[in-house]
C-alpha cells in the first residue's frame, strides 16, 4: 500500500473513532464552568485518546500508540479539528515538550521513569519564563547550585500553563554566571511535590487562571533528573521547543476554519448579513484563513520532506496570530454592545467560541506566548531576509 | 508544487534575469515564443506542453517579478478560450497563437458587452485591451455569458481606442463595439457551454493576476531589502533598524500567504468536487490576498525607500502603478470579497 493510501485509511479510522467518541456538548459543559470541571473532561478525554493510541502518534515505534509518521500525525491533528474535539490542553506538555525532550536528550533510566507515567495521564508544566526574561529567554535568573549529588534551586518562574495541577515540571536554571548567557544553563526535571515550591495562579484578563508562577526556596533536585550535561541546558531546551514540529499550528488553522460560521451567525443575529462593508471584511477574513492553513500544511509538507528554511515556522505564527487578531476584532465589532455584556467563557475551546470579546482578548495568547510577533519578525527579517541584528551598544554602555 | 513547476519557475527565473526589468515588449515578445511558454497550459494533444493553468502561473509570476510588459496574460487566455471552444481550423489558430506570429486580445477587467436583438450583432466596451494594436483579433465574452467569440479588429463597427494608464508597463486600450457583425465561424461557444467557458476564463484570469500579483510582490520587497542593507544614515545600514525590518518581516508573511494560497488553490483544482463553483471562489481569494499583498508591497516599499522611491529614474514607483492597477483587473477587490462572502453565507 502507499503512504497516501495508508493515510487515507488512517483518516477513516480515526474520523470514526472521533464520530463515535468526541464527548458531546463538551462546548456548553465548558461554559461559564470551574477549573475543576475543566480538569476532570481533560483527564476522560485523554484517557479516551490514549487507549485509542491516538494521544502518542509521535512516539517512537513499540510505545502505545507510536511509530506513526510525521504525514500521519498531521492527519490526526485535522481530523481531531475536524471533529471539534476537546484540544488536550492540560497534557500537551508532558506528551510533546516531556517526551520528546527525553526521548531526545534524556537517558534510558529517566525514559523508563517518566514515559509511563506521562502515558498514564501525569501532568507536566514547563518552567522557563521568567518576570525578567521573557523573549530575552537566556537571561533568567533561577539559580540551580550543585551541593554534593543534588542541585539546590532558588529562583521564580512564570507564564507556567496549569502549573497548578503539574505533577513534573521541565526547568531551565543557571549553573553558572561566567561567559555567554546561554552557557551557563542546564535542564533539570523537577517533582511539584518537592518541598520549597509554590505556586501561584495568575489572574489573566479574562478571569481565567490558566497560567501560574512557580516560587523555589531551597527546592532539591537529584543530579540524575539533569537532562543533558551541565551546562548543556540551552540545546536541550531548543529540543523541548521544536518538539510539536507545526503541528499544533495545523490544527489551529483548520479550527479557524471550521469556525467561521461564527461570524456568519453574529452578522445574522445583530441583522448585518446583508451589510456590504461587513460582507467584505468577512471576504477577506475567509481568503485569510484559507491562506493560514494554506501556510501552516506548506510548512508541515516542508518538515516533511526535510525542506524546511530558517524562518519558515516563524511565518506560519506570525501570520496565523495576525490573522487571529482579524477574526476575533470582527466578530467583537459585529457584536457591537452586547459584545460588551459579562458572560462566562467558555474553558479549553482554543480560540474562537463566539464570545467575542473574550476571544480578542485571548488572541494575545498568539501573539505574545511561544516567541512573540517581535521575536518572530526579528528571526523572519535576520534569518530569512538577511537583514542584521542590531548591535550590542547598549550594552557597551555604562550599564551593566 | 511539482517538481517539473518547480524547475519551470527556476528556469523561467533564470532566462528573464538576462533582461531589464520592464523590457521593451517587441524584444521579449520574440523570446518567450521561441521557449514556448505560449503554449504553456495548451494540452498535449493540441500540441502544447500540458502544464495546466499551475504551470501558467508560474511563468505569470516570474514576468510579474520582471514587470513584463509583453501581453502574455490575455494571449494566454485567448488560446484557452480557443483550445476550449469549437472553432473551425483550431489546429491552424494555435499553430499562429502559440508561435507568436498572431496575437490574440482579450479584456483583463470586467467589461459590459451584449447582443443585439437577433443575437448576431456586438455592442458595447471591451476594457483593458493590453496591446491591442498589435491584436489581430480580440476574444471577448458577453456579460451575460451566453457567447464567446473571436473578433477581428479591422472589421466594421470596432474601433480601438488608447488608454494610457499611470502604469506604463502595459499598454491598455478600449474595444468598442457599434453593432458589429459577429463572424460565425468564430464564434467559441453559445448559450449554457458560453456560459461555462466564460466563468471558467474569468476564474483563469483571477488566478493569472494573482500569480503576477505575488511575483511582483516578491521580487520588490527583495529589492527593498536589498536597498535598506546598502543605503547608510547615521553611520548604519537603514537595515539594522528594527522598525524597519519588522516591517519587510511584515511584508515578507504578506507575501508568502498570498503565494501558499494562490499554490495551494492550484494543487487542488482539479479536485473541487464543487466544480467551477469552488475553482471560482479559490481564483477570487487568491487574486483578492495576492492583490492586497501586492498593494500593502508596494505603499510600504516607496516608503522605505525615502526620497529616491520618489523619482521616476528609481522603480519603485513601476511597481506601485503596476500593483494600483492590479487591483481593479480581473474580478475588482471588493466584489472578490463580497463574493466569497456570499458563498459562505449562503452555506452556513
Amino acid at each position: 500500500m502507499t503512504a497516501a493510501n495508508n493515510t487515507e485509511s488512517l483518516r477513516r479510522e480515526v474520523r470514526s473513532w472521533l464520530e463515535q467518541s468526541t464527548p458531546s456538548g463538551w462546548r456548553e459543559a465548558m461554559t461559564g464552568t470551574d477549573q475543576e470541571s475543566f480538569v476532570r473532561l481533560q483527564r476522560d478525554w485523554f484517557g479516551k485518546l490514549a487507549a485509542a493510541g491516538y494521544a502518542t502518534p509521535h512516539w517512537p515505534e513499540g510505545w502505545p500508540g507510536g511509530g506513526r509518521s510525521l504525514a500521519e500525525q498531521k492527519v490526526i491533528f485535522e481530523e481531531v479539528a475536524r471533529a471539534d474535539a476537546p484540544r488536550l490542553i492540560l497534557f500537551f506538555v508532558a506528551l510533546y515538550h516531556a517526551a520528546c525532550t527525553l526521548l531526545e536528550c534524556g537517558s534510558a533510566g529517566q525514559r523508563d521513569r517518566y514515559l509511563p507515567g506521562i502515558l498514564a495521564g501525569e501532568i507536566w508544566c514547563q518552567g522557563f519564563s521568567e518576570p525578567n526574561a521573557g523573549s530575552d529567554l537566556a537571561s533568567l535568573k533561577t539559580r540551580a547550585e550543585r551541593r554534593g549529588d543534588r542541585y539546590i534551586i532558588n529562583g521564580q518562574k512564570t507564564w507556567s500553563t496549569m502549573a497548578q495541577y503539574a505533577d513534573r515540571c521541565l526547568l531551565l536554571a543557571r549553573t553558572d554566571k561566567s561567559g555567554p548567557p546561554q552557557a551557563g544553563l542546564t535542564y533539570l526535571l523537577l517533582d511539584m511535590r518537592a518541598p520549597g515550591v509554590t505556586v501561584r495562579p495568575i489572574s489573566q484578563i479574562t478571569g481565567d487562571d490558566e497560567f501560574a508562577e512557580i516560587f523555589f526556596d531551597d527546592v532539591e533536585i537529584p543530579v540524575e533528573e539533569r537532562v543533558g550535561d551541565e551546562r548543556a541546558g540551552w540545546a536541550v531546551a531548543q529540543a523541548t521547543l521544536a518538539s510539536e514540529r507545526g503541528l499544533t499550528l495545523v490544527e489551529l488553522s483548520q479550527r479557524m476554519r471550521y469556525s467561521l460560521p461564527l461570524i456568519a451567525a453574529e452578522m445574522r443575529a445583530t441583522g448585518r448579513a446583508d451589510d456590504p462593508a461587513t460582507r467584505r471584511e468577512l471576504g477577506h477574513l475567509i481568503a485569510r484563513v484559507d491562506a493560514t492553513c494554506a501556510l501552516a500544511d506548506r510548512y508541515l509538507l516542508k518538515r516533511i520532506s526535510g525542506e524546511e528554511a530558517p524562518g519558515d515556522a516563524s511565518i506560519v505564527k506570525l501570520y496565523y496570530a495576525r490573522t487571529l487578531r482579524e477574526f476575533t476584532s470582527l466578530g467583537r465589532r459585529i457584536a457591537g454592545l452586547e459584545g460588551q455584556y459579562y458572560r462566562g467563557f467558555m474553558r479549553g475551546a482554543t480560540q474562537e467560541t463566539g464570545n467575542w470579546t473574550v476571544d480578542f482578548m485571548n488572541s494575545y495568547n498568539w501573539s505574545i506566548a511561544g516567541g512573540s510577533d517581535e521575536i518572530q519578525r526579528n528571526i523572519i527579517s535576520e534569518r530569512m531576509l538577511g537583514m542584521p541584528r542590531e548591535p550590542r551598544s547598549w550594552q557597551l554602555g555604562s550599564q551593566r | 508544487m511539482t517538481t517539473e513547476v518547480r524547475e519551470l519557475h527556476d528556469s523561467a527565473r533564470q532566462v528573464l534575469g538576462g533582461i531589464d526589468l520592464a523590457a521593451d515588449e517587441q524584444a521579449t515578445w520574440p523570446l518567450i515564443a521561441d521557449l514556448g511558454w505560449l503554449m504553456i497550459s495548451t494540452p498535449e494533444d493540441m500540441g502544447g506542453l500540458g502544464m495546466g493553468l499551475a504551470g501558467a502561473c508560474a511563468l505569470h509570476m516570474e514576468l510579474g517579478r520582471r514587470l513584463a510588459t509583453i501581453p502574455f496574460l490575455p494571449a494566454t487566455l485567448a488560446i484557452e478560450a480557443i483550445c476550449l471552444g469549437d472553432l473551425p481550423g483550431r489546429e491552424a489558430w494555435l499553430e499562429r497563437l502559440t508561435a507568436g506570429s498572431d496575437y490574440v486580445a482579450a479584456p483583463l477587467a470586467e467589461s459590459a458587452l451584449h447582443l443585439l436583438p437577433g443575437d448576431k450583432e456586438l455592442a458595447g466596451t471591451a476594457v483593458a485591451v493590453q496591446s491591442a494594436d498589435r491584436a489581430s483579433h480580440v476574444m471577448v465574452w458577453t456579460s451575460s455569458g451566453d457567447c464567446v467569440a473571436l473578433v477581428a479588429l479591422d472589421r466594421p463597427g470596432v474601433k480601438i481606442h488608447a488608454r494610457p494608464t499611470w502604469d506604463t508597463t502595459r499598454r491598455l486600450f478600449e474595444v468598442e463595439f457599434a453593432g458589429a457583425v459577429l463572424d460565425d465561424a468564430l464564434v467559441l461557444a453559445r448559450g449554457p457551454a458560453a456560459q461555462a467557458l466564460a466563468r471558467r476564463l474569468a476564474t483563469v484570469r483571477d488566478f493569472a493576476l494573482a500569480a503576477e500579483a505575488a511575483g511582483g510582490a516578491a521580487a520588490l520587497l527583495d529589492l527593498t531589502v536589498e536597498y535598506l542593507q546598502t543605503r547608510q544614515q547615521f553611520g548604519r545600514p537603514l537595515a539594522l533598524f528594527q522598525a524597519l525590518k519588522h516591517r519587510c518581516a511584515d511584508l515578507k508573511a504578506l507575501t508568502e500567504g498570498a503565494q501558499a494560497l494562490l499554490q495551494d488553490s492550484l494543487a487542488k483544482l482539479g479536485d473541487y468536487p464543487g466544480g467551477i463553483a469552488q475553482a471560482e471562489l479559490a481564483g477570487r481569494a487568491a487574486k483578492q490576498l495576492a492583490c492586497s499583498a501586492y498593494a500593502s508591497v508596494t505603499e510600504e516599499s516607496l516608503q522605505l525607500h525615502g526620497g529616491i522611491g520618489m523619482t521616476s529614474e528609481h522603480v519603485c514607483h513601476l511597481f506601485l502603478k503596476r500593483a494600483m492597477l492590479n487591483e481593479h483587473l480581473g474580478r475588482s477587490q471588493e466584489s472578490c470579497s463580497s463574493d466569497l462572502a456570499k458563498a459562505f453565507l449562503e452555506c452556513s
